[in-house]
């Protein structure tokens, strides 16, 4: 089954107009738990509470806060911010087109996949064969839910590829980092040794190669424990010397503490 | 005996192992977990009777008063095998699981609570043998802001004027926080519904005669200077402080039973104030203030 789209549009560029949809581009294969009551395995229920007052709070009292201050908020009505959305304007506005290797991986965020919509087959082909044969990439704009993205659309097999792009600004930029950079002084020697170490290492890429083993390992522990190998540890409670009176157990503590309130009055 | 320290004692047969018997629970009194089991052993004899058969859930403040607090429904999974539970379904809204309340039958249960900082003890109000049938209804007067424990009083002694004209003997105690309490021993046969409807009557009817000073809605806004009759409380799934327990306020203050003379005669909030101490001496005076409750037989009107 093909994957839902997310969005639908056209590219667009100069006069070119390539009719198509969005779909994801990500399954994810995280191992995902519940939370379970531990006595008789039930679903745990979330309840939004009061902080103030501990009582449950509906749906309709509740409202977007920004907190400005420490403790201070300003409330926004989601009206208010309707107003300030991107006109959803359903195209991928091409901005300009760069080299791939001009984009440092860093920015790329979320892949996405473009499929032609009906009768678009040709122009949605025409664009992506001249990106693969160019190597070039069409730096976007689009506009998603109520969203403003920066996106890099490039074709990989004949199918196009948008992947978000983070802004400038929200990269973190290395100045900021305590790396030794570009200037650290080495020798020949040195850089020739770890350069050939580089190179007898080199692989082709294949993603399929890598797996992750710790979903396996988990999902492996899941399987045996519902197969019914389960062993819990038990901790062995520490047993106390001896067994005392309860008032005589008590009498030295409360002494304790009332000496230290008499203590206190006095100061 | 170093803080840290486990202790094995024995209460009436029970072997209970304390700990952490020097932590302040309430740091402005400087009152500690010991303290706090003393109380809980020495109330125990009046309070036990009133908590028995009853679903209890625990209000525990592992850290003190100031600290983080949780509500305990279920009995813990190491309580002691001799401390019994009942099972009750969720009851509000559409939860269907079932919750195996503890039940704290005997001084022992009481001081395996306390070692457990579980200060608040809130039982249900129906006993395990008839489960769908409350013995009590319950008024909690609730001061909004602008108010006190005194107009509690107030309010306390009209409700109770009217119990009277429909032959109903009420009782009253502190919440041991701010408010008031008047509850009604029925021990006849009723259920949940009909205590709820004769709450919520009694409850609007007194805000008729004296809408200035009573509210019966929970709505924030409406509260200010006026008393909540919070006529809610009588659900199954519902409860309400027990009588005698300490509450998680600045000071060990108590759920404290007291008498129509009391409640006529308070002229500040401090006269109807007392501490574990003062409760324990009060118990010494009067006996159990709240002994009505256990048998005294009433018939809901129209039940």
């Amino acid at each position: 089954m093909p994957p839902r789209s997310l969005w639908s549009g056209a590219i667009s560029f100069g006069l070119v107009n390539v009719p198509v949809k969005m779909v994801t581009a990500v399954s994810q294969k995280d191992v995902r738990f519940n939370q379970l009551h531990a006595k008789d395995l039930s679903r745990i229920n979330q309840k939004r509470v009061c902080a103030l007052d501990g009582e449950e709070v509906p749906f309709d009292e509740i409202v977007k806060g920004y907190e400005v201050r420490p403790g201070a908020y300003v409330v926004i009505d989601p009206a208010e911010l309707d107003g300030l959305d991107p006109e959803a304007t359903h195209t991928i506005d091409i901005l300009e087109f760069v080299d791939l290797d001009q984009i440092d991986p860093v920015y790329f965020d979320k892949p996405y996949y473009l499929v032609p919509e009906r009768r678009a087959e040709k122009p949605y082909a025409l664009l992506a064969q001249s990106l693969e044969k160019t190597n070039k990439v069409g730096i976007a704009k689009f506009v998603m839910r109520t969203k403003e993205y920066l996106a890099a659309v490039r074709s990989t097999k004949g199918t196009l590829v948008l992947s978000t792009l983070l802004y400038g600004d929200e990269v973190v930029p290395t100045e900021t980092l305590e790396t030794p950079g570009m200037e650290t002084e080495l020798s020949d020697r040195e850089l020739k040794m770890a350069e050939a170490l580089i190179e007898s290492l080199t692989e082709k890429f294949d993603p399929d190669r890598h797996e992750d083993t710790y979903r396996e390992k988990v999902m492996e522990m899941i399987a045996a424990k519902d197969e019914g190998q389960e062993i819990v540890a038990q901790p062995e409670a520490e047993a106390p010397a001896r067994v005392e009176d309860l008032m005589a157990a008590l009498e030295a503590s409360v002494q304790a503490a009332r000496d230290k309130r008499a203590g206190d009055k006095k100061k | 005996m170093p803080a840290s320290t486990k202790v094995e004692v024995d209460v009436g047969g029970r072997r209970l192992t304390l700990s952490n018997l020097d932590k302040v629970l309430y740091p402005a009194a400087h009152f500690t977990k010991s303290e706090v089991i003393d109380y809980y052993a020495r109330i125990a004899p009046v309070m036990v009777p009133h908590l028995a058969g009853r679903p209890i859930t625990f209000i525990r403040y592992p850290n003190g008063v100031d600290g983080k607090f949780f509500f305990e429904k279920n009995a813990p999974s190491h309580k002691p095998d001799w401390l019994p539970t009942v099972a009750l379904n969720g009851g509000d809204r559409d939860d269907s699981s079932i919750i195996n309340y503890p039940r704290l039958e005997e001084p022992a249960a009481l001081v395996w609570a306390a070692n457990l900082a579980a200060i608040e003890i809130h039982p249900g109000l129906a006993r395990a043998e008839h489960i769908r049938q409350p013995d009590h209804v319950v008024f909690d007067l609730d001061p909004g802001e602008g108010t006190d424990v005194i107009e509690c009083c107030q309010v306390a002694l009209w409700l109770r004027d009217a119990l009277d004209a429909l032959g109903l003997q009420g009782l009253a105690k502190t919440s041991g926080s701010k408010g008031l309490q008047l509850y009604v021993p029925l021990h006849t046969p009723c259920d949940f519904e009909q205590t709820r409807a004769f709450s919520l009557a009694m409850a609007q009817l007194i805000e008729k005669w004296h809408p200035d000073l009573i509210v019966t809605t929970q709505e924030k806004v409406k509260r200010r200077d006026k008393v909540l009759i919070d006529w809610m409380q009588n659900a199954s799934f519902k409860t309400t402080v027990g009588v005698y327990s300490l509450r998680a306020r600045e000071y060990p203050t108590v759920s404290t039973p007291v008498t129509w003379d009391e409640v006529e005669n308070a002229v500040t909030a401090t006269d109807l104030r007392f501490q574990a101490a003062d409760v324990l001496a009060r118990v010494e005076e009067h006996g159990d203030l709240w002994e009505p409750m256990l048998s005294l037989e009433q018939p809901l009107p129209g039940a």
